[in-house]
């Protein structure tokens, strides 16, 4: 049941945060990539959509955005269209390249899942691996019996998931990316989260 | 383009595989461990934590050009979203990565903290659209 010393711990991930942004490109985020996890049906149409206009040629694309003009503005609209056209030709093209970038959702599944099996086997390597049907003995001694147990951890997961979203971060995106770049929201976001943890834990601790 | 899609997929796979395997070896998956650093006992893992932010902080100024221009920034719900998931990493033991390290370690129970969180994400999708419609900033937006 050995833990790394606290230096191991900040090399190792350090080196995963600075490894995230040579091999990927991004900065590190794991809500983010829950939210395209849970939120795939929009990340499938909006795959869907992109590969369409890539797809389609210009000609295409035009007549479409045309039809669709007439329709919410009338023939009216068309009287400028002349003078609109060669800034439209730049801004389809923009798009174009954006839509080449995308992260399909499957790939931060795929992360997800990663981090599953690379915790998976520290625990089997470590010998930390024990099917339990509790979090912890301290978890059991905060909440007692096993159906609050169940309950807090449900409405405690609510709160992260929900949080998390709101914050525009958790501790790998504010936390780790963000304060190691100073970013001043993100800074402020890990001090409110870490002292709203640590408050709880002490009146946790103080109730029983 | 259909190699640099096995690459895309292997990249994000080796990167979470090498992330549970850090985090877990850290101890954050482990609620004692977790419970002793917030009621302010033992300190190890918040020293890992800040060494590895200053690790970064360092590999950032390094690696300036390579950073994507997307910044976070304040938005009404920052306080707010922190405050709350502060709270529930207080009692659940567990950010968004580290549930499935606590699944890996053989912990059933975190089955539920990932329905909670998967819960948790979708109602504020539902909330966002229909109530709050700021920009939130998050952690990858394209």
């Amino acid at each position: 049941m050995e833990y790394w010393p606290w230096w191991v711990g900040a090399l190792a991930l350090g080196g995963v945060s600075l490894a995230y942004l040579l091999l990927i490109g991004k900065m590190l985020g794991v809500s983010g990539s829950w939210a395209k996890v849970v939120g795939w049906k929009e990340d499938r149409e909006l795959a869907r959509s992109a590969a369409e206009l890539e797809d389609a040629d210009d000609g295409e694309i035009e007549d479409a955005l045309l039809a669709a003009t007439l329709a919410e503005f009338g023939a009216g609209a068309m009287d400028e269209k002349s003078i609109d056209e060669t800034p439209d030709s730049g801004a389809t093209e923009t798009t174009a390249t954006q839509t080449v970038t995308h992260t399909p959702w499957t790939a931060h599944l795929t992360f997800l899942l990663a981090m599953f099996i690379g915790g998976l086997i520290a625990a089997l390597t470590s010998g930390q691996f024990e099917i339990e049907l509790q979090l912890s003995d301290t978890h059991s001694r905060i909440f007692g019996g096993s159906m609050e147990i169940w309950l807090s951890l449900l409405f405690g997961g609510m709160m992260v998931g929900f949080g998390t979203q709101m914050a525009g971060g958790c501790t790998s995106g504010h936390g780790l990316s963000g304060c190691a770049r100073l970013i001043p929201a993100s800074l402020l976001s890990t001090v409110v989260f870490m002292f709203s943890a640590i408050g709880l834990s002490l009146l946790m601790e103080a109730a029983i | 383009m259909k190699q640099s899609r096995t690459r895309m997929y292997l990249s994000y796979g080796l990167m979470g595989g090498l992330m549970g395997y850090v985090i877990a070896r850290i101890g954050f998956g482990d609620y004692d461990e977790l419970h002793s650093m917030f009621i302010l006992e033992d300190l190890r893992m918040l020293y890992a934590f800040a060494g590895a932010v200053a690790l970064s902080l360092l590999g950032f100024i390094v690696l300036a050009r390579r950073i994507p221009k997307q910044e976070k920034f304040f938005q009404p719900g920052t306080i707010p979203g922190s405050m709350l998931f502060g709270f529930g990493w207080a009692v659940c033991g567990a950010c968004p990565s580290m549930v499935f390290i606590q699944l890996g370690a053989g912990k059933i129970p975190a089955v539920m903290t990932m329905v909670g969180i998967v819960l948790g994400v979708y109602l504020h999708k539902k909330v966002h659209a229909r109530y709050f419609r700021w920009d939130t900033g998050s952690c990858v937006s394209d």
